[in-house]
């Protein structure tokens, strides 16, 4: 038996020193190369929480994320605050023990003062002896804006998730961005591994999903807001086309495969006459007419208006990525009708939304969306500023003012789907369109009511987009919503 | 050799706060006096029970048990960022698991005086051992599993892992029958392959514990306590019969077995997986990530380590458990490990050198059984979390935080202990005068 021992006896060994030769490799030789690889957070953790984070501002000074000392039995030095809470939560972010999201996660380098950018004054900092901070970042959301859209939401859609975006036509800059329900962000940014885990579960299991960001990571059927994209094609593409060109508008269509398309609640378009002028048809939102009219244009043309308008784009970041609305391309004539008319599988984010109108507003001129506006450095340096750039003209500028026209119908017009609030607006010329997107198998759901705009007419200042999952007539809903983003934005221009 | 141990907890008890908080940590005096206690009442006992025993056992497992505690505090100081968080409570649990394990290793020096008492049990605590696996297994999921595999018994706030006390009922059933049957299993029964076979009749119960062990615990996912009973089994195996075809036939069982394993069942394929590519494609974010970040710590430690409190163990998941020597290699560095592993070392040489010593077979299978286990633990463990074969999650004898592991790491103390006083122990004075018949104690 001392034989067989004396020679586990030398196994036992081996496997020691196999142990001891592995770790020495390990923790000597193959340590340099770990601690480089990209999926190694330690260096990184260590830098995340070294210096004091930066601050988030609004364009109009507001603080909505900001870092002070912690408590005194604190492992980690600073606490990440949120002074607006839900109202800024899609804009912000969370900045948790282990990720983050929005501004606090595309920025995240800048604010957290690792970025190779602000190099040079991290050795200046050294040298005059001033503690190092992370880098303040400055949205381009207007505060009043903001805050009408978080208001509007809560109070008008009775608990319905919604969102609202509102851009700068001539800019592209994102003036506000709210989604309902929110969550408080403060939630997240606890320190406490045990209470971050609770909290984030209970916010996973809430009702109508607080943590998701509607204004651009959910996409709805823009309904009849669609119909700017199928008018573009249509005057864009149509000779000798104007507002005022008769078309097919009857109140039953019959489409290719058999089928009837009616008007809603079987309403006639018009007069009833089978006929009337285009302008006519987009104020009082026939579908017979534009169905009709996607027939005749087909899909590919609609779809080459749609990805003008920036449909179908699979990267768009603001900085924040940006879910793509769709608008898929079809064979199928009858289906074609029903997509130019915005439903079937068509999809738009509230951010989309928003760009319609604002492209329209610009001549045609399509910003591209940005929520930077300035990062500057804790000496105040700017260390980088955003200069608006054009994504692409959408349409001639002639369109364009033909389109705002009849934007401009839709809320004044006796008949047309806007005018009943346009009592609400008090002395702003808004241009707009309403959509009431039909959902659900046979469309038993709710309808979901859809709203793009901008204001004054004469000279936009704003664009807004907005939808109300399940909110009904975009006219009743999500139109109210937008007249008040646009008196407080207009009123926060005039004071100033 | 205590005090140094208890010297050498205190400096790392004190390491801990002076670099979490920049002050002595509030309960150090508290702490350091019950783990002096809990030690000192375990080294009265082996000198009332096991006065022969070797004076080496002891304050090396204390100071494993030592440092399993400061790493507890350690990681509990930070416990709210751990994946798994600990309450400042942690450390109190652990000592007083390190009390109840000083009161079985006292209880088993107490009651077994003599370790051939052990081989009357052999069946007994070969169904015991095949029970303790089998229970978790038979119980509902929501009491028995945890991160997929069903391997403890809740109850209330407490879990048991009975595998941990299975592996020393198992190997003292293993000794006991080896030992009876081992003139029968040198016999040839038939030859296959130019290797001896023993008769089937012989071989057939142990073969039967054997694969029913294995079954159950690949039907509970835990691949790691397999390897390490299929180890002892074939060192025991080994050791009772010298033939060295057991070792490379057993070693062919395992090659074959583990091959298979990874094929059929993906959680196993997954491990391959995860040894062989630990940074290729979604590996890193995936199924690699706790091993990567296990790596990345120990890479991070260096040679010397960060010091206690100074590294960020808590960003590899469960470093705590399986993952302790992560923590340690991040904050101790190779050094610390280097020390780490010679202490396990230096334990497995007494064990080893114990049953060189001891003249009964079955204390000899018995102590050659329980070191090379021991070892084979810290082996598969350590070998695992620095990628020198693939991981499987087991518990670091003494070092992870949990009970069962520790109080049955203690009992295996124990045995060695009482083994170790047996074989050193005197032989016994001749009682009569010259000129009469001697008359001899036997053993």
């Amino acid at each position: 038996m001392n034989r067989a021992l004396r020679r586990i006896s030398i196994a036992v060994l081996v496997m020691f020193v196999l142990l001891l030769i592995n770790d020495n490799y390990l923790q000597g030789f193959e340590a340099a190369s770990l601690a480089t690889k990209p999926g190694n957070s330690r260096a990184f953790y260590a830098a995340q929480n070294q210096y004091e984070r930066g601050s988030i501002l609004t364009s109009d000074g507001l603080t909505i994320a900001a870092s002070r000392l912690s408590g005194p039995n604190d492992v980690i030095k600073y606490q990440r605050y949120y002074p607006k809470g839900a109202e800024y939560a899609p804009v912000t972010g969370y900045d948790t023990l282990y990720s983050q999201t929005g501004i606090e996660q595309a920025e995240n380098p800048l604010l957290s003062g690792n970025d190779s950018a602000l190099d040079v004054r991290k050795i200046i900092d050294l040298i005059t002896g001033k503690t190092t901070r992370g880098a303040n970042v400055t949205v381009t959301i207007n505060s009043a804006a903001q805050n009408a859209a978080w208001n509007a939401l809560a109070t008008l859609t009775q608990g319905k998730p919604g969102a609202v975006v509102a851009l700068n036509p001539s800019t592209g800059a994102i003036l506000a961005m709210a989604s309902y329900p929110s969550y408080n962000p403060d939630l997240l940014a606890v320190h406490d591994g045990n209470k971050l885990i609770a909290n984030d579960n209970a916010l996973l299991k809430a009702p109508g999903n607080p943590l998701l960001n509607r204004a651009i990571n959910s996409s709805f059927p823009p309904g009849s807001t669609f119909k700017i994209v199928t008018s573009s094609a249509y005057l864009s593409r149509t000779a000798g086309s104007s507002t005022q060109s008769s078309v097919y508008s009857p109140t039953v269509l019959t489409l290719p495969n058999g089928n009837s398309l009616h008007n809603n609640d079987g309403e006639a378009c018009s007069v009833g006459t089978g006929h009337t002028t285009l302008i006519t048809a987009f104020a009082e939102s026939c579908d017979t007419t534009f169905a009709n009219l996607g027939v005749q244009l087909g899909s590919a043309a609609i779809r080459n208006y749609a990805d003008l308008f920036g449909m179908n784009d699979q990267n768009l970041t603001i900085p924040l990525l940006a879910s793509p609305s769709n608008y898929p391309l079809l064979t199928d004539k009858s289906l074609t009708a029903l997509s130019a008319i915005g439903q079937y599988n068509d999809t738009v984010t509230p951010l989309q939304e928003a760009m319609l109108s604002a492209a329209i507003a610009n001549h045609g001129a399509l910003m591209r969306p940005y929520l930077v506006q300035q990062i500057t450095a804790s000496d105040l340096s700017t260390v980088q500023t955003t200069t608006p750039t054009m994504l692409q003209q959408t349409v001639s500028p002639t369109v364009a003012g033909e389109i705002g026209q009849m934007m401009l119908a839709v809320v004044q017009d006796s008949d047309g789907t806007g005018y009943q609030f346009n009592q609400n607006a008090e002395g702003v010329t808004i241009a707009g369109k309403t959509g009431t997107a039909q959902n659900g198998v046979n469309n038993s759901a709710a309808s979901d009511s859809v709203f793009t705009c901008y204001a004054p007419f004469d000279n936009p200042q704003i664009a807004v987009g907005v939808i109300v999952q399940g909110g009904g007539y975009g006219a009743t809903v999500a139109a109210p919503i937008a007249v008040q983003v646009i008196k407080a934005y207009l009123a926060y221009l005039r004071t100033k | 050799m205590l005090v140094f141990a208890f010297a050498l907890v205190a400096f790392a008890f004190a390491n801990v706060g002076y670099s979490l908080k920049g002050k002595l940590p509030s309960g150090l005096a508290e702490y350091m006096a019950a783990f002096i206690v809990i030690v000192l009442v375990g080294h009265l006992a082996l000198r009332r029970f096991a006065p022969w025993a070797d004076p080496l056992l002891l304050p090396l497992a204390a100071m494993l048990n030592g440092l399993g505690i400061v790493m507890t505090y350690r990681l509990a100081a930070q416990g709210n960022l751990l994946s798994a968080p600990l309450s400042a409570s942690a450390t109190d649990i652990q000592i007083l698991y390190s009390a109840i394990g000083i009161a079985c290793f006292v209880a088993v020096l107490a009651f077994v005086r003599e370790p051939r008492v052990l081989q009357r049990y052999t069946y007994t605590l070969g169904a015991l051992g095949i029970a303790l696996i089998a229970l978790p297994a038979l119980l509902p999921g929501s009491i028995s599993e945890v991160a997929g595999a069903k391997i403890q018994i809740r109850l209330g706030s407490f879990t048991i892992q009975p595998e941990e006390f299975a592996k020393l009922a198992l190997a003292i059933s293993f000794a006991g029958y080896l030992v009876a049957k081992s003139q029968a299993l040198a016999l040839v029964g038939r030859r296959v392959l130019g290797i001896g076979l023993p008769r089937a009749r012989d071989l057939g119960p142990i073969l039967m514990v054997w694969a029913a062990s294995l079954l159950l615990l690949v039907f509970e996912s835990d691949v790691g306590t397999s390897a390490v009973f299929m180890g002892l089994f074939v060192a025991m195996l080994y050791i009772a019969t010298s033939r060295t075809s057991w070792l490379l036939l057993g070693f062919f069982m395992f090659v074959v077995g583990a091959f298979a394993a990874s094929k059929l069942f993906t959680h196993v394929g997954q491990r391959f997986e995860v040894w062989l590519h630990p940074f290729s494609g979604s590996n890193p974010s995936g199924i690699a990530f706790q091993p990567d970040q296990g790596l990345y710590g120990m890479a991070s430690g260096g040679l010397l380590g960060k010091g206690l409190g100074g590294g960020q163990p808590y960003i590899t998941p469960l470093v705590q458990s399986d993952y302790v020597i992560s923590a340690f290699g991040e904050e101790l560095g190779l050094a610390g490990i280097m020390a780490i592993l010679l202490i396990y070392g230096l334990i497995v040489q007494r064990g080893l050198s114990t049953a060189m010593l001891v003249k009964d077979p079955f204390s000899k299978l018995l102590a050659g059984g329980l070191s090379f286990m021991l070892a084979l633990q810290v082996f598969v463990i350590v070998g695992g979390v620095t990628r020198l074969i693939p991981i499987t999650g087991i518990t670091t004898p003494f070092l992870s935080q949990g009970g069962s592991s520790l109080v049955a790491s203690w009992m295996l103390i124990a045995l060695l202990a009482r083994l170790s006083d047996t074989a050193r122990r005197p032989p016994p004075r001749s009682i009569q005068e010259e000129g009469l018949t001697q008359v001899v104690r036997l053993q």
